[in-house]
């Protein structure tokens, strides 16, 4: 009891001595974490988005209106017999019309100007694997009833890639901001043990283990650590709600992001900070008690 | 209780500071360890506690084989040995009271025990009139008896004093040595480096003279005179 509240008190005091420096420490640790949060679950939004993009459909092959709808229905019949099709369905000229018109309903001017004609029918193919589109538009190019193949793959894989480029520079920059803390933790410590050089001599004159003398710098850190991510994952939480009911969530894509992924991520993070603690505190403390 | 056999100290960069020194201190005894400025009173005395490692030869205290325990076991040789060095040990933003008492609250003792373990502690030392008084505000040798009674907190069965008189005039110095033999009289063995020539003589104890890290002169009620 005696030795605890001895620990629980000095590492009190040691962060009051140096308030500036602990404050800059878990505002670092916050911004790192945050990152991380944020880009985690910024992935996993697009992932989920994506499988469900990936379930629709695939390859839209746009028909020329000057072959015949017999040309149409063939080329149709032989899409469908392909091994990696799922499913095809004819979208004819009309209903190519009313979708167009459903879409932009909202924008009277630009539907009294559009001339309808020019939008052509299609076929909309749904595939096994939605990463075999490649096949579909190889074999349909020179297709003389093909007036325009496009394709969801292509896109979902430049989100994708996008996605992963911005994770890569939110987790370089995380990396950055998390190696400010480890620095600023570090500095915190040695500056902390500098002011009670005398105590810590004393105490090992007295008998006092290593590992009690580094107590209370030990908790400092992992104190400081466990605020920084507490903050950034609370932050985390709110901007995700936030997004759920924004402007963003009546787009097409879709925030829902599963809560057993953000508990995970949450647990994750507070695991790792006090990790990180621990280990900058190793290294901060080791030198200034070698001494 | 304490045992040298063929013990050297060599720092880096060749000095030596301990030359093959064998001697034998007996528990409850009272030894004045004496001699000039850098003879290797202070080394000594490290080695004893294991701030500094001996180079080569066999120490033990107080049945600890010092030279053989390993760094992170040094703790434990520590809470069997009371320490008083040289250097001024009391912390400022404690009183006396406190600094006695850190002892005893960093070993684990509960807060009754502490109270009362540090009361008796200031009975024996006789500082209860300056048990709130800050270091400061105390003389040096109510400093260096404050140190001596926190070296006392966790009952050592040896007591290693550095030069406990060092910054004090003759009369405190006196009354130091008085409360270093009254605790050698309840049964702790002190070991005093010393190059006070008057002390020394005065009290007619066993000393072990160092010159040059060598024992020059080891006596039973021997005096110290210095050339």
């Amino acid at each position: 009891m005696g030795k605890f509240s001895y620990v629980l008190k000095n590492t009190l005091v040691n962060m009051r001595r140096t308030p500036l420096l602990v404050f800059a420490t878990i505002i670092a640790v916050l911004i790192s974490s945050f990152l991380v949060f944020t880009t985690l679950s910024a992935r996993s939004i697009v992932q989920n988005n994506t499988l469900r993009w990936q379930n629709g459909i695939h390859v839209v092959v746009f028909l020329d209106d000057r072959v015949t709808t017999t040309a149409h229905k063939q080329l149709q019949t032989s899409l469908e017999s392909y091994p990696e099709v799922r499913t095809v369905d004819y979208f004819s000229k009309p209903e190519a019309e009313e979708e167009f018109k459903n879409l932009f309903r909202d924008q009277p001017e630009l539907l009294a100007e559009v001339d309808y004609e020019i939008l052509p029918a299609s076929l909309r193919v749904n595939l096994n694997d939605p990463s075999n589109y490649e096949l579909i538009t190889e074999r349909l190019e020179g297709n003389p009833a093909v007036k325009e193949i496009r394709s969801s793959g292509e896109a979902i894989e430049r989100l994708l890639s996008l996605t992963d480029t911005l994770v890569i520079s939110a987790s370089a920059f995380a990396l950055l901001i998390g190696f400010a803390a480890f620095i600023l933790i570090i500095n915190t410590l040695r500056l902390a043990a500098y002011s009670k050089k005398k105590e810590i001599k004393i105490m090992r004159l007295i008998g006092a283990s290593s590992t009690y003398i580094r107590l209370p710098f030990i908790i400092e850190a992992v104190i400081e650590s466990l605020i920084g991510t507490s903050i950034a994952v609370g932050f985390g939480w709110a901007l995700i709600e936030y997004s759920k009911s924004s402007v963003v969530a009546d787009s097409i894509f879709d925030i829902t992001i599963s809560d057993d992924y953000l508990i995970f991520l949450t647990i994750s993070l507070l695991m790792s900070s006090i990790i990180f603690g621990l280990f900058a505190s190793f290294v901060g403390i080791r030198k200034a008690l070698n001494d | 209780m304490i045992s040298l056999k063929n013990v050297s100290l060599v720092f880096q960069g060749g000095s030596v500071a301990i030359s093959n020194i064998s001697t034998e201190i007996k528990e409850g005894e009272f030894v004045y360890l004496v001699g000039h400025s850098g003879s290797g009173k202070s080394s000594f005395m490290k080695l004893l506690y294991k701030e500094y490692i001996a180079t080569k030869g066999e120490i033990e205290v107080a049945n600890i084989d010092v030279s053989n325990l390993p760094r992170w076991k040094t703790p434990l040789l520590r809470r069997k040995i009371g320490i008083v060095t040289q250097e001024p040990q009391l912390l400022e933003s404690r009183n006396t009271f406190e600094n006695i008492s850190f002892a005893l609250e960093i070993m684990g003792n509960l807060p009754e025990e502490i109270e009362t373990k540090t009361n008796t502690l200031l009975d024996l030392v006789e500082l209860n009139d300056c048990a709130f008084k800050y270091p400061g505000q105390l003389s040096g040798g109510e400093q260096t008896r404050a140190i001596i009674a926190r070296a006392l907190a966790n009952n050592p069965v040896v007591l290693l004093c550095d030069e406990p008189t060092g910054n004090l005039d003759p009369d405190l110095s006196i009354q130091i040595i008085s409360l270093l033999e009254k605790i050698n009289r309840a049964g702790t063995t002190v070991l005093m480096a010393t190059h006070d020539s008057s002390i020394v003589n005065r009290r007619k104890k066993r000393i072990i003279e160092l010159k040059d890290g060598k024992v020059k002169r080891d006596e039973l009620n021997g005096s110290y005179v210095v050339r």
